[in-house]
């Protein structure tokens, strides 16, 4: 039986970018390539694409933009932002509206770029065949409906970090009274809350690109791919950012003080996320990070034990 | 004056009278004469010490001041013939000054002193009344006390001004270097946005063509092996297996046609070298950070590297740009700083095209002595109330955070410090058209 190769979509407005990939990629993955934003997206539309990979200034459409119209017509589609500069406004807005699974930068390394576009390969490759056994599921018994996911979000949890009471006190009022809000002050009463309980979101401030938080932030996905992070931070930090995109697969990166709205839709999304990652197990592997780069060492004793009773957890909870 | 004045306050009067603003601090508790008193009584009076400093004295009845009688219409007097005799003995009324300044006590410095230009005849003969808010004698104030304390506060807001300067001055210089910064940087941003994308394929192509290079290696290696066995060159030996294995193995992957393939990489490699090294080279002309001061410069030069700079925002906007440049003598100038104004207009120009129909027109024309630059957009234009402030410090429609309001200001300085003139029209809906005119020598070195 031969397995058809996964789709891969170049999407770049310099020719040369694509030829390049198309000899990097050769007998890979079957690829299409455009120097179009506007094709990519017709092409999304009309057959399957297992992963965009797409370059940011392009004329026309933004990057982020066809991300964004790929995440809306094809879910199950893995998204990979590609470009030459990560101006800040790019690195934020690809992961909160392209909400995309990384974000490279040129010139880039080829062993990582292959890397990176054969694990999103296989998230979607799996992706597609569950949406396309639940499609057949529902035709042969339509009757049977899922559970309400909203339902399901409002008996979640969410844990608030940050020294402060503000923000704790922003996101209990924005969220219905079912959701249990939590707030800790420091690291280890976040950890603690984790360790107990089943948390749906995090939300942590950031004061500092380096520390205990951040690094927390880059393990916690690995050791609950089902909770969903959403940073509040004043830096201006691209780099920061693709790092917790990277490597801590953050779902959410808001500056600080953070609109209202965006923080209100943001915890929704979130919740629903979550909800979904609980029933499928498939989609918690589009949450699956890179190894950050180091443990973490700066962390102390006491917050290690902590550590170990999560991933404890964790591993009961999936054994 | 030096003599000990009565019931006056030690402090400085003026620094006293400066804080409060108005005249009370110059206040003097100056006994009043009463109508009826004689003139020779009035003399008297001018001999004691304590009136030593004052022009005239007050003439008050049930406390209201009435006049103020002077130590100059005595001595007129009493220098007259028989003046001592005639007057002496009639009350103070018949020789007083019925119309003395009055003034309460509560005016403002700044108006004491104007009531006593308009009101006070040369030579000052008089001092002036001071009354309370009722009306009522409060004492006597002296015309040389008002203008010192005037002097004074002059002084203070002379050096507040001063102070104030200072501010502006050196927020603008701040302001200036950060207009500076925030082209730099967006410059620096398109710059490494148009050097990382051909890097990116310059790189891969490099690494691909060094692992396809290996593979070649080893395939020519086993060819050579076999040809070698063939043409017996040497025994086959038992290897010739392994090496017809090897390329058949290798040849899937190393084809004449992946070969022709590697061969358009490299092609692609040699052009994105050489665009690197032309954003390089342009960037360093742009910069002219090897050359300072005046020198004679081609424009259109100049407007063609400005243009390169921005050709990543042209591209991001699908702009198209109609460069027509006009047969031009060098100019005297400063090329960074015109680059800098080319720069600002250009940038501009783009920002202002809100539809995907952009045209950017730049021109270039001589007259006479001088050089004619125009930069004409058909962005959204410029709303007539404020056409008239963008050359101003700090006035900017953009949004906060995306213009300091500085850039069409410094570029105006730059203009004016060559001895040029920049001026814009507009149609709101329609487009922009800037034009700079630069004499061809240079009137002056700027900076």
């Amino acid at each position: 039986m031969t397995v058809a190769l996964p789709s891969v979509l170049f999407v770049d407005d310099e020719e040369r970018i694509l030829r390049s990939l198309r000899m990097l990629f050769r007998g890979r993955c079957e690829i299409l390539t455009t120097t179009s934003g506007r094709e990519a997206i017709d092409w999304v539309r009309q057959r399957p694409v297992h992963v965009v990979v797409s370059d940011q200034r392009m004329p026309g459409v933004s990057g982020v933009e066809v991300l964004r119209a790929v995440a809306e017509h094809s879910p199950a589609t893995m998204r990979v932002l590609l470009t030459g500069y990560a101006d800040m406004d790019a690195v934020t807005a690809s992961v909160n509206e392209g909400e995309i699974y990384r974000f490279v930068e040129k010139p880039w390394n080829g062993p990582y770029l292959l890397d990176v576009v054969d694990q999103a390969a296989r998230v979607a490759v799996r992706d597609f065949a569950a949406a396309a056994e639940r499609a057949e599921a529902a035709r042969r018994a339509p009757i049977v409906a899922a559970p309400p996911v909203a339902a399901l979000a409002i008996a979640a949890r969410v844990v608030v970090l940050d020294e402060a009471a503000a923000i704790a006190a922003q996101v209990r009022e924005l969220l219905p009274d079912a959701v249990h809000v939590d707030h800790a002050r420091d690291l280890e009463g976040a950890l603690e809350l984790l360790a107990e309980h089943d948390v749906a979101v995090v939300v942590a401030h950031l004061s500092s690109a380096v520390g205990d938080v951040a690094d927390a932030l880059k393990q916690l996905k690995r050791l609950r791919p089902a909770t969903l992070a959403i940073v509040i931070s004043p830096l201006r930090d691209s780099r920061l950012v693709i790092g917790l995109i990277n490597e801590g697969q953050i779902f959410r990166f808001l500056l600080q003080p953070p609109v209202r709205e965006l923080l209100r839709r943001g915890l929704i999304a979130a919740l629903e996320r979550h909800a979904e990652l609980r029933t499928s197990a498939n989609l918690l592997r589009r949450h699956e990070v890179e190894a950050a780069r180091a443990e973490p060492a700066t962390m102390p004793g006491r917050l290690l034990n902590y550590w170990r009773r999560i991933r404890e957890a964790a591993t009961a909870r999936i054994g | 004056m030096t003599q000990a004045l009565p019931a006056r306050a030690t402090a400085p009067i003026a620094t006293a009278a400066a804080a409060s603003g108005d005249i009370r601090p110059l206040l003097l508790a100056t006994a009043p004469v009463a109508p009826e008193t004689s003139v020779l009584d009035v003399a008297q009076l001018f001999l004691e010490t304590r009136h030593a400093g004052l022009l005239s004295l007050p003439v008050v009845a049930q406390r209201t001041p009435i006049g103020t009688i002077s130590r100059y219409e005595l001595m007129r007097i009493f220098l007259m013939p028989y003046g001592r005799e005639l007057y002496g003995r009639r009350p103070i009324t018949a020789l007083m000054n019925a119309e003395p300044l009055v003034l309460a006590q509560t005016t403002p410095i700044e108006e004491a002193a104007r009531a006593i230009a308009t009101h006070i005849k040369s030579p000052i003969t008089d001092d002036f009344v001071l009354v309370d808010d009722a009306g009522d004698y409060a004492g006597t104030g002296l015309v040389l006390d008002v203008l010192r304390a005037v002097e004074d506060r002059l002084a203070e807001r002379g050096a507040e001004l001063e102070r104030a300067y200072a501010r502006v001055k050196s927020s603008q210089l701040q302001l200036v270097q950060s207009e500076k910064m925030a082209s730099l940087g967006q410059m620096v941003a398109g710059l490494v946005h148009e050097i990382n994308t051909p890097l990116g394929y310059v790189r891969n192509n490099v690494e691909m063509t060094r692992g396809a290079l290996g593979e070649a290696t080893r395939l020519v290696a086993a060819q050579e092996a076999v040809i070698a066995a063939l043409t017996g060159e040497s025994e086959p030996g038992a290897d010739i297996e392994g090496h017809l294995a090897e390329i058949e193995q290798l040849r899937t992957s190393i084809d004449s046609a992946a070969l022709e393939d590697l061969c358009g990489l490299l092609d692609d490699t040699v052009h994105g070298v050489g665009q690197i090294g032309d954003l390089v080279v342009n960037l360093k002309d742009f910069s002219r950070l090897d050359q300072a001061g005046m020198q004679k410069a081609d424009i259109n030069k100049l407007v063609e590297s400005a243009l390169k700079i921005v050709q990543h925002l042209l591209r991001k906007r699908e702009v198209v740009v109609v460069n027509e440049p006009g047969e031009l003598p060098d100019v005297e100038c400063a090329p960074a700083q015109i680059n800098q104004v080319l720069l600002n207009l250009l940038s501009n120009a783009i920002q202002a095209i809100e539809h995907d129909r952009g045209r950017i027109v730049v021109r270039t024309q001589a007259l006479d002595r001088r050089v004619l630059v125009l930069v004409e957009d058909n962005g959204k234009g410029i709303a007539a109330e404020n056409l008239a402030r963008i050359f101003d410090p700090f006035f900017t429609t953009k949004p906060i955070g995306q213009g300091t309001g500085m850039g069409l200001a410094i570029s105006h300085q730059i203009v004016e410090q060559h001895g040029g003139v920049i001026r814009a029209t507009s149609k709101p809906g329609v487009g922009t058209r800037f034009l700079v005119v630069l004499p061809v020598a240079a009137r002056g070195a700027p900076q």
